[in-house]
């Protein structure tokens, strides 16, 4: 009868000596949309709002500043200047085009301009006027925003491909 | 006692020492067990199993440990165990997306992690080895994790000058310094204006009581013919708040303000001969709202305008919106202050046009026939003539309610300091805040956020007035009041800050009489003072030829189509024009881009050929910029180039646009120094006036030839 008494209350203080430290003071919990650095209205929704990591927070931030004026059909100052060029430079959410050039690519463009890579001269190069996080960022962004969404290839990198 | 019962009392014992041994062996047993299952000890080991899944182990294992990993900085009092569980913070090749954190690494910043540590910026409790003590506030802890939305909050603790990385903290300054919250609370590094809200000390000569008790009830709501709201007042005139204030309050503050009068208006007669030869014209008004729009008032200020059904403002914001300022202002009172904005409120922003009385007359005509709203007041019940009692009630009121912070009235002075210092709001502990019966997590972030939005939700008595606020804005003052951590605690810390730069700029002579008559701080920057509406004009003397400035000022043409906002029409007079002309041409200069001392009559008609295959064929800076009628509008249209711009200043650009004015967008190429001359030769050739606007000295007659002609 004892026995089990003590056997009993061996265990408790076991249980007790487990549990005790496991248990955490209640938390506060954040809104969810207070943990994306920003977010991005898709393009073709508006609704439906793309929360953004801090580097393609700063793409964003770029991409408003450069980018935007033949990039976009709408810009902060009025109509877009994509009108004007030719040939019609891909809208930046532009997936079924941008989704199939490679960041390196990509990089290579924004960098050398258009004229380097056999593109349209139209396409300033941008290696002197940002850095190369920067023109990361932007591709980053670039990927964030696209539709149909990017999904990054699983081939790896040629040994071309600048580091 | 018998041996028996000695005997089974010893074997009691040996029983009860046996289990007691079972019982400490097991919670022994269970302490390293316990110790093996730490969370961090967790996170170590399945970081060694996830670096064993990538290509470079061996480098993301370079430095791995088992134990804690702590960045300690004593003079900056950081002790952060981050990286004990975060330990691919530094290798490059973590920095996709699909890795998992705690693994991931740091985006690239320009402050490495090991030199700042993490709560520096992020918040949170460093010392902490488990994941909810180190990110969430706990009942020990107080300041949680920043949510990565405000992040930019933490640059601006110790960089008081605006950084272009930080859009959001900017905007939210902005918004702390164009609200007056200054006008209330003390706010570090936003300045005082000499005005914030208008002065009320004449107020009874501008407006009626009617319209007075109609403002401070509901400000300048835009309603369509069912009565539903198509434009906020609140939105539209963000500077005047709603105050929540009852009838009697309404109409003591009415009262009060209706027979504030000190000077007596002295009101201006417009030449009778103008007003005989207009008043019976039918085109009277249409001829006034042209005027109206070729002075480019839209600039400062907005109007409704429906198209399709959908209400929108259309113009600026700088001055108050004027849809229905027609049944607002006294006509006597609108001639005298567009005669002279400064001598009824000496601190306007409202440049002084140059008016004749045809042009006073027609655009008094048509602000007060056209932008008006018959029912605008039919809400107001009636009022009568202002009691005593009423006045004196009011009186008390402007000051107990906080409108003699922002608004000045001669006779009266404000309360200093008469809402909460907000100097280090941003390190508030929870527990120093009242959060009342509200409903809303209690942290910091939570209690800016729910004060903003509505006052009385966590203190019924609040006098903070209410504001209206969409998302983006609520969040972007949120940074700027959660970047406000008072002063640095050590003085290491204080040797962090970056201060703010000072923008000076106290022109003399007759230049700073034109200057301030004109109010051309109004939206231009002069080294680093003044708006941002229009370019910065720090450097105009090296861009601009003296001829072209005396030009554009006497009747500006945009030089950028898409631009909505223009600079005004202000009818200068030539001695005007050429006294800022003069000034900007000798003062405002870049110094290593000195008009003098480039001389255009070296270049040559090869050159320029050379120049404008460059532009059109290698670089094809059409894209941007239009020459004739073809081109982009991304940049300034270079039909005018040879007349507007100084070749020393093209040249300057062309090698380097940033390094004359930062944050152009015009990227920076890589000319030679041959391309630049023959580039910089071309353009000077490029001599073609942009078609003459009518300008003020046309009569009316001939405007209405000139537009039915178009």
């Amino acid at each position: 009868m004892k026995l089990r008494i003590w056997m009993n209350a061996s265990l408790l203080i076991t249980l007790g000596a487990v549990t005790g430290c496991r248990g955490h003071s209640e938390t506060v919990k954040v809104d969810p949309l207070f943990s994306a650095y920003d977010t991005e209205a898709d393009w073709n929704d508006v609704q439906h709002l793309i929360p953004l990591t801090y580097q393609e927070s700063q793409g964003k931030r770029l991409f408003y500043q450069q980018c935007v004026w033949c990039h976009a059909d709408a810009t902060p100052a009025g109509p877009s200047n994509r009108s004007n060029l030719t040939p019609v430079p891909p809208l930046l959410n532009d997936g079924a085009t941008l989704n199939a050039e490679s960041d390196d690519y990509m990089q290579n463009i924004v960098t050398l301009g258009g004229a380097a890579l056999g593109k349209s001269a139209m396409m300033p190069p941008y290696g002197r006027a940002l850095s190369t996080d920067e023109i990361h960022s932007v591709i980053a962004f670039t990927r964030a925003i696209a539709q149909p969404p990017y999904q990054p290839s699983p081939r790896t990198p040629s040994q071309y491909s600048t580091k | 006692m018998p041996a028996e019962d000695m005997g089974k009392l010893a074997y009691r014992t040996r029983l009860l020492f046996a289990v007691s041994s079972v019982v400490f062996l097991a919670v022994l047993a269970i302490s390293p067990f316990k110790d093996f299952r730490r969370e961090w000890k967790q996170y170590k080991r399945s970081y060694l199993r996830f670096a064993q899944t990538r290509a470079d182990t061996k480098k993301l294992l370079a430095d791995y440990r088992p134990d804690i990993d702590q960045i300690w900085l004593p003079a900056m009092n950081v002790v952060d165990r981050c990286t004990t569980c975060h330990q691919g913070i530094t290798q490059a090749s973590l920095a996709d997306k699909s890795v998992p954190q705690p693994f991931r690494a740091h985006p690239p910043i320009p402050h490495h992690v090991r030199d700042w540590g993490c709560t520096v910026c992020h918040r949170g409790q460093g010392p902490a080895t488990e994941v909810a003590e180190a990110h969430e506030s706990t009942l020990a802890w107080e300041q949680p994790i920043l949510p990565a939305v405000f992040i930019q909050a933490s640059c601006g603790t110790c960089h008081y000058n605006n950084l272009p990385q930080t859009p959001q903290l900017q905007r939210g300054r902005e918004l702390l310094a164009r609200l007056n919250c200054q006008g209330c609370h003390r706010l570090p590094g936003i300045e005082r204006p000499a005005m914030l809200g208008p002065d009320l000390t004449n107020i009874g000569a501008k407006v009626s009581r009617a319209w007075i008790y109609k403002w401070l009830k509901e400000p300048r709501t835009i309603l369509d013919k069912d009565g539903n709201v198509t434009v906020n007042g609140y939105e539209t005139e963000p500077r005047m708040p709603k105050f929540r204030l009852s009838d009697p309050e309404l109409l003591g503050l009415s009262a009060y303000l209706s027979v504030q009068t000190v000077r007596v208006l002295a009101p201006y007669k417009i030449d009778t001969r103008v007003v005989a030869a207009w008043s019976k014209n039918p085109e009277l008004i249409s001829q006034g709202e042209l005027r109206f729009r070729q002075m480019f008032c839209s600039t400062c200020h907005s109007l409704a305008v429906t198209r399709a059904g959908e209400t929108k403002l259309i113009g600026g914001d700088i001055g108050p919106e004027l849809s229905k300022v027609g049944s607002k202002v006294n006509p006597d009172w609108l001639i005298a202050w567009l005669r002279d904005p400064q001598g009824y409120l000496p601190h306007t922003r409202m440049p002084r046009y140059g008016w004749s009385d045809e042009d006073l007359y027609k655009v008094t005509q048509y602000v007060t026939t056209k932008l008006t709203d018959s029912d605008l007041l039919a809400s107001v019940p009636p009022l009568g003539p202002p009691t005593e009692q009423e006045i004196q009630v009011g009186r008390r009121l402007f000051l107990e309610k906080g409108c003699a912070s922002c608004h000045s009235m001669e006779g009266l002075n404000p309360q200093k300091d008469f809402g909460p210092d907000l100097s280090a709001i941003g390190r508030k502990n929870a527990s120093e805040l009242e959060f009342g019966s509200a409903n809303i997590p209690h942290n910091l972030v939570s209690y800016i956020q729910a004060k903003l939005q509505d006052p009385t939700s966590v203190n019924p008595a609040a006098r903070m007035p209410q504001y209206n606020w969409n998302q983006s804005d609520l969040n972007a003052v949120t940074t700027a009041l959660l970047s406000t951590k008072g002063a640095p605690a050590t003085s290491a810390l204080q040797n962090l800050v970056v201060p703010q730069k000072e923008a000076e700029f106290h022109p003399t002579g007759p230049f700073a009489e034109v200057y301030n008559r004109y109010k051309c701080y109004s939206c231009h920057k002069f080294n680093g003072y003044g708006g941002d509406l229009a370019p910065d004009l720090s450097y105009e003397g090296s861009r601009a030829q003296r001829q072209w400035l005396v030009d554009f000022l006497k009747n500006p043409q945009t030089l950028r189509p898409t631009l909505t906002f223009r600079m005004p029409q202000f009818n200068m007079s030539d001695k005007d024009a050429a006294t800022l002309a003069d000034y900007m041409t000798m003062v405002l200069q870049y110094p290593s881009a000195n008009p003098a001392a480039l001389d255009a009559k070296q270049f040559t008609p090869a050159m320029a050929a050379l120049g404008k295959q460059l532009y059109e064929v290698k670089y094809q800076c059409q894209s941007c910029h239009t020459i004739g009628g073809t081109g982009g509008y991304v940049g300034p249209n270079l039909n005018n180039a040879g007349k507007w711009l100084t070749p020393a200043w093209i040249e300057a650009w062309l090698r380097d646009p940033q390094l004359l004015i930062p944050d152009t967008i015009e990227p920076r190429r890589n000319f030679t120094e041959d391309e630049v001359h023959a580039l910089t030769a071309y353009l000077v050739t490029l001599r073609q006036d942009i078609k003459q606007q009518k300008t003020a000295a046309i009569s009316g007659s001939r405007i209405a030839s000139h537009e039915a002609g178009q």
